[in-house]
């Protein structure tokens, strides 16, 4: 599962959920890709469950890359506790993702299989996503 | 926001303008091109809801300037054959102008256009472009084909841009790789990208054995995270 080896800071505010992504929208690795069309945060739980699901479909033909990794830890206070006495401690690995971001590539398999395996990633994900083939040029 | 469809490089020394992100050219589409008066975010707004893309025009040492151009005829444009490699006759108040286009910032969702920048040419003048790489055949069956570069640098008369480029891969085994050395271009074009970048590579499959392993080791990690948030709670 991907966590990150060390933080600077342990707890974090919430990162912003409002906006489009401003960068990583393209295909760059493989030829059929995830797209985010909402923005969500996808935890490191939800990328290594989608990544099993394609995994799983694929067998031994093809390449999967994750362009996204969960940097942002997300915190949680314990149940029935009073309100105060600091923030809570950290429960999640979260990625913030925005609609436009390219989640997941794959190549080496034709598209009727890339179609069906990132289906099922597309499943195991809390938000709306498309799937997109590379298009040449712009 | 701002989308960048192609890094773009810093002119090179020999004055030839660099064009990056585009695929093919070989058509001419004419474009009548109207001049832009307002600028900055709520001006580009409106010229993109009256059904037009802002464009920029420079080149050739001269001043730029600011154009818009109809949406629905530059999408026809760029789905040619030659695709963003199109050669556009640009229709202004003061003549025409040949142009080729730069930089496609595309909205990332809705795919339509936010914003064009083109670069002057001359009939005769040679460009760098990056040509569109579609690569055919069947491999060996034990392979994983790794395309590595979806375009490749290809210097060549503007008005004469190749379009796609194939590269064959048909019985190529594990690996192998095809460099961009190898890749035929058509008659008139030259490479202006390191001879020795990978262009495809073919690599041996992962073996089930490995896919099983790389599935049950997540599903130990699982299995002893839990194990350890139980101990904890």
């Amino acid at each position: 599962m991907l966590i990150p080896r060390k933080v600077a800071h342990r707890k974090q505010h919430h990162p912003g959920r409002t906006g489009a992504a401003k960068g990583g929208t393209k295909i760059t690795f493989g030829e059929y890709g995830i797209q985010a069309l909402e923005s969500a945060y996808v935890t490191n739980r939800q990328i290594e469950s989608a990544r099993i699901a394609m995994t799983r479909h694929i067998r031994r033909g093809g390449k999967v890359w994750i362009n996204i990794y969960p940097d942002r830890p997300l915190t949680k206070k314990p149940a029935e506790t009073r309100m105060g006495s600091g923030k809570g401690s950290p429960e999640w690995w979260i990625a913030n993702v925005k609609p436009g971001r390219m989640l997941f590539e794959l190549s080496g398999v034709d598209e009727a299989v890339a179609r069906e395996a990132m289906r099922r990633a597309i499943h195991k994900l809390p938000m709306k996503c498309r799937f997109v083939v590379r298009e040449g040029g712009a | 926001m701002k989308d960048r469809a192609a890094v773009v490089r810093p002119p090179s020394g020999d004055g030839i303008p660099r064009l990056e992100g585009l695929s093919v050219a070989m058509s001419e589409v004419r474009i009548a091109a109207e001049p832009r008066t307002e600028f900055g975010k709520g001006g580009a707004r409106r010229t993109r809801r009256a059904g037009k893309v802002p464009a920029v025009l420079y080149g050739h040492g001269k001043p730029p300037r600011h154009i818009a151009l109809p949406a629905h005829d530059l999408l026809h444009a760029f789905k040619t054959n030659a695709g963003t490699n199109v050669l556009l006759t640009l229709e202004l108040a003061d003549g025409t102008e040949l142009a080729l286009a730069k930089d496609v910032q595309r909205h990332p969702i809705k795919g339509s256009f936010e914003h064009i920048d083109l670069v002057l040419v001359n009939r005769g003048e040679k460009v760098v472009a990056d040509i569109q790489i579609n690569v055919i055949g069947e491999p060996h069956p034990d392979t994983l084909v790794d395309q590595q570069a979806a375009t490749i640098a290809v210097k060549a008369d503007a008005t004469l841009l190749p379009g796609p480029i194939e590269v064959d891969i048909t019985g190529l085994e594990p690996g192998t790789a095809i460099l961009a050395r190898q890749v035929a271009l058509p008659e008139g074009s030259e490479l202006d990208a390191d001879p020795d970048t990978v262009i495809v590579q073919c690599l041996a499959k992962r073996t089930t054995a490995q896919v099983e392993s790389d599935l049950g080791e997540t599903s130990a990690e699982g299995s002893e995270e839990a194990a350890a948030a139980g101990a904890s709670a």
